[in-house]
């Protein structure tokens, strides 16, 4: 890890209106969940419901989207990438360290919330909060990984990104069964199933089936990130 | 790279030489509308680059398709006497495929607006003919435009399928025509929030990501509450002034409860009071994101 | 058409919090190709800006053609021509297309945008590439572009803000001779800026020279560089001595540094000057008539620099 290019990244990303967005959603889902607990009467199944409809379902892809896209996306777009390229750093190097910024703002802004909000609802019941804050860190981590790759391979990687988030998570997971086994919502699902316990929620992958598909995805996605990073063809046209 | 030969001075002149314009000089409506066909385009990636039509097209196609399946099976189902109404009602129509609308919205809001601001070209269009208020009207026009058709298309599709399928056809034809309306309502406003958001900001991957985050959130945190306040709570009046808050629900309201469609959120403004509340907000929401805009592209420096 | 100016402004000024760009302007631009010179930063572009109806000024009027800024805004710009000097130019849109576009957006139907931009484009020398994108062209390609949607509508007047910028030195000569092109083939009046005063030298009638949004100077090119009726005597050594010599010989000199300034009285001042130095046993190094610079604009008390 290069803490020069840590600091940079981090830099860039929480700076400018980027941050905005980021808290602002944080913010919101820690009101809501006050509200919501101020006003209604929640069981764990509410909370468990919202929470995989707010925060995995969208929250997390969104975020993964954000902060994967970028920690290098503006970087590439104004060709300043050129200046840590010509940097006797390893590629691989180089990827580590903008995941690791990527990583720990999904975690402040989209992990650590979502198991504030979960615990706000829910307390401390069937380890709803936990559970939740657990998948959502584990989401958050495998968007990043993804989002970071995409954003190097290909010019208009948030569009290919919200696409997958989005259409085939949903869309096409909701239609397609066999579908569902190659959706990082159902592998963190899968996690949080693991610590809430049965009932609460339930995913289609098993738990051992999930970890290794998650170890694998964002082992390989960083792997191949420096990869691409190795032949990066700077377009100063388009 | 060689300049037009000159006039030699023997011999055949090849040299075609300046030629004045005397012709016809349009004045600033003609000028706008040209934009607004050139913008409206391209939101669907004509006249453009292959890469710029993939999105859009192909977003198209996934909105398109369902409709056309649903048409056919209309007909089908119909012909064998099963059915005596649409499967879906048009009116529902641009809320079950509300994903794909807002990754259109977000992919070509952008694709409208921060090109002009990244590239600077702006002052291009302002030292002509033009004025701000053309420019902004125009985009929000055509963007606007662009969504009804994606929207219009789809449904027309269901609604001719209904009338192959022999079903009454005065019934079906003022069902179309209010989701019709409906679609241009969700043009309008969906169009003015996109816009906005992508007014603010040069970098297009950012307005896009921004874009759609506010979309799609919006509605998912709002149907969450729905769901736990409507059903959990059976507070179905708190869940339907809940509908105010996104974009998507708030249209799926004034649908509902202006124009008879049936509701495709979790619930429907409670009482004419709502009703009225939310066709309001619907205007403020849309002439709000014009006004916006018009001070935005006022504060731009040139 | 010499009697009406092109541009004419009175006491225009444009204050910035903090910075005064232009400060009580009053000029008036005869038609034909007219520099406008100045530092970075001097109000060149502020004064485009303002001329062109894209910014306003804080007092003081301006008009162009003869019609006012404030009050004739869209008939001005649909007669001007604008060539920015920062980047503007799409990168996915091929020149062709964007230049139709822009002649479009100044009011051309469609027809006759497609055949001028055919025409504009072999003009401004950019036939061949018109139809890559723009991202792909070099900086002199791009250039052209942004000079092409300027003359696409056949305006009457055109306005260049630093077209020679970032151009190699066989750039900046092929965009010179186009601009001179500009007025004497396309008959369009022209108003160039630049800070680089050496250029506006070779193409320009007449010289405006703005500094800090102040006008220095406007008279026409000749009048700046026009020889004087002066010497310039450069001797091998004993610079005093020939000075001396010329002195009893009847001639006014004045020294410029190493340089002799020797007053011409006739045609043999030649002959008396290379005679005297020879006489006294030196080298002559230099003996040529002396031309003004518009840089001596701004040394400001340059003795030899007179109006007209």
């Amino acid at each position: 890890m290069n803490s020069t290019i840590i600091r940079m990244t981090a830099r860039a990303m929480l700076g400018g209106r980027r941050i905005y967005l980021l808290a602002a959603l944080s913010v919101l889902l820690l009101v809501l969940a006050v509200l919501l607990r101020l006003f209604a009467d929640l069981s764990p199944d509410d909370t468990a419901q919202f929470l995989h409809g707010v925060s995995l379902s969208t929250l997390l892809p969104l975020f993964g989207l954000i902060v994967g896209t970028g920690a290098i996306g503006p970087e590439i777009d104004d060709g300043s990438i050129v200046y840590i390229l010509a940097k006797p750093i390893s590629r691989a190097e180089i990827v580590r360290s903008k995941l690791l910024v990527a990583v720990t703002a999904a975690i402040a802004f989209a992990a650590a919330p979502t198991f504030l909000a979960g615990a706000i609802m829910a307390g401390t019941s069937a380890n709803v909060a936990l559970g939740f804050g657990v998948g959502a860190l584990v989401a958050g981590v495998t968007y990043s990984a993804l989002f970071l790759l995409l954003a190097i391979a290909t010019r208009h990687a948030v569009i290919v990104g919200l696409v997958y988030a989005l259409a085939w998570e949903s869309l096409v997971g909701s239609f397609v069964p066999g579908a569902r086994t190659l959706s990082i919502q159902q592998w963190a699902l899968s996690v949080t199933e693991a610590i809430t316990g049965p009932g609460v929620i339930s995913s289609d992958v098993s738990l051992g089936a999930a970890l290794v598909l998650l170890v694998l995805v964002v082992g390989g996605t960083t792997w191949y990130a420096g990869e691409r990073l190795r032949v990066l063809t700077l377009a100063g046209d388009d | 790279m060689s300049p037009q030969p000159e006039a030699a001075p023997s011999g055949v002149i090849h040299d075609i030489g300046y030629r004045g314009y005397d012709g016809p000089r349009l004045g600033r409506n003609l000028v706008a509308r040209a934009l607004f066909f050139h913008s409206l385009r391209g939101v669907f990636g004509i006249g453009r680059s292959a890469r710029s039509k993939v999105m859009p097209m192909g977003l198209f196609a996934v909105i398109w398709l369902p409709a056309l399946v649903i048409a056919v099976i209309t007909v089908v189902t119909a012909s064998q006497g099963l059915l005596n109404d649409v499967p879906v009602q048009f009116a529902r129509y641009p809320m079950l495929l509300q994903p794909a609308v807002a990754i259109f919205l977000g992919t070509q809001a952008p694709q409208a607006v921060s090109l002009d601001l990244r590239y600077n070209t702006l002052p291009l269009y302002l030292s002509r003919p033009l004025e701000r208020v053309d420019y902004v009207t125009a985009k929000y026009a055509a963007l606007a435009t662009g969504v009804f058709i994606l929207l219009a298309i789809p449904i027309l599709t269901m609604y001719i399928g209904a009338l192959l399928a022999e079903l009454p056809a005065g019934e079906q034809t003022g069902d179309v025509v209010l989701a019709l309306i409906g679609a241009a309502l969700f043009s309008l406003v969906l169009a003015g929030i996109g816009l906005l958001i992508a007014s603010l900001t040069a970098r297009r991957g950012f307005g896009v990501a921004a874009i759609i985050t506010v979309l799609v959130m919006s509605y998912s945190v709002v149907s969450g509450l729905q769901g736990i306040i409507g059903h959990g709570q059976s507070d179905l009046a708190t869940a339907g002034w809940l509908g105010l808050l996104s974009p998507m629900t708030l249209v799926d309201g004034v649908q509902t409860w202006a124009l008879g469609a049936e509701s495709s959120a979790v619930a429907g403004p409670p009482g004419d009071l709502a009703g009225l509340v939310f066709c309001l907000v619907t205007a403020t929401v849309v002439v709000g994101s014009y006004l916006c805009l018009m001070y935005r592209y006022r504060k731009v420096t040139v | 058409m010499s009697h009406v100016p092109v541009i004419a402004t009175e006491d225009l000024t444009k204050r910035y919090p903090g910075i005064t760009a232009l400060d009580r302007l009053s000029v008036e631009i005869e038609p034909g190709v007219v520099g406008l010179v100045g530092a970075n930063g001097a109000g060149k572009s502020t004064l485009i800006k303002i001329l062109l109806g894209l910014s306003e000024a804080t007092s003081g009027r301006a008009s162009v053609l003869g019609l006012d800024t404030v009050s004739h805004g869209p008939q001005i710009r649909g007669q001007v021509g604008y060539m920015p000097e920062h980047d503007c130019l799409p990168a996915d849109v091929s020149a062709t297309e964007f230049v139709v576009h822009m002649a479009r957006m100044s009011g051309l139907p469609a027809d006759a945008a497609r055949e001028r931009t055919a025409d504009i484009l072999r003009h401004v020398g950019l036939y061949e590439e018109r139809y890559r994108p723009i991202g792909g062209y070099s900086t002199g390609m791009k250039q052209r572009v942004k000079l092409a949607q300027a003359l696409v509508h056949d305006p009457q007047l055109v306005m260049l803000d630093e077209p020679t910028n970032g151009l190699d030195p066989v750039g900046r000569d092929e965009m010179l001779a186009l601009i001179r092109r500009i007025h004497t083939d396309f008959g369009i009046a022209v108003l160039v800026t630049s800070h680089l005063l050496g250029e506006l030298e070779r193409i320009c009638d007449h010289v405006v020279v703005i500094d800090a949004g102040v006008l220095l100077r406007s008279s026409a090119t000749a009048d700046f560089t026009r020889a004087s009726e002066q010497l310039a005597v450069e001797v091998t050594a004993g610079t005093e001595a020939v000075a001396r010599a010329l002195t009893a010989a009847g001639l006014t000199v004045s020294a410029a540094g190493q340089i002799l300034v020797v007053e011409i009285t006739g045609e043999d001042t030649y002959d008396v000057v290379r005679d005297t130095v020879a006489d006294l046993g030196h080298g002559l190094l230099r003996l040529e008539p002396r031309r003004h610079r518009i840089a001596e604009v701004f040394e400001g008390g340059a003795a030899d620099v007179s109006a007209a």
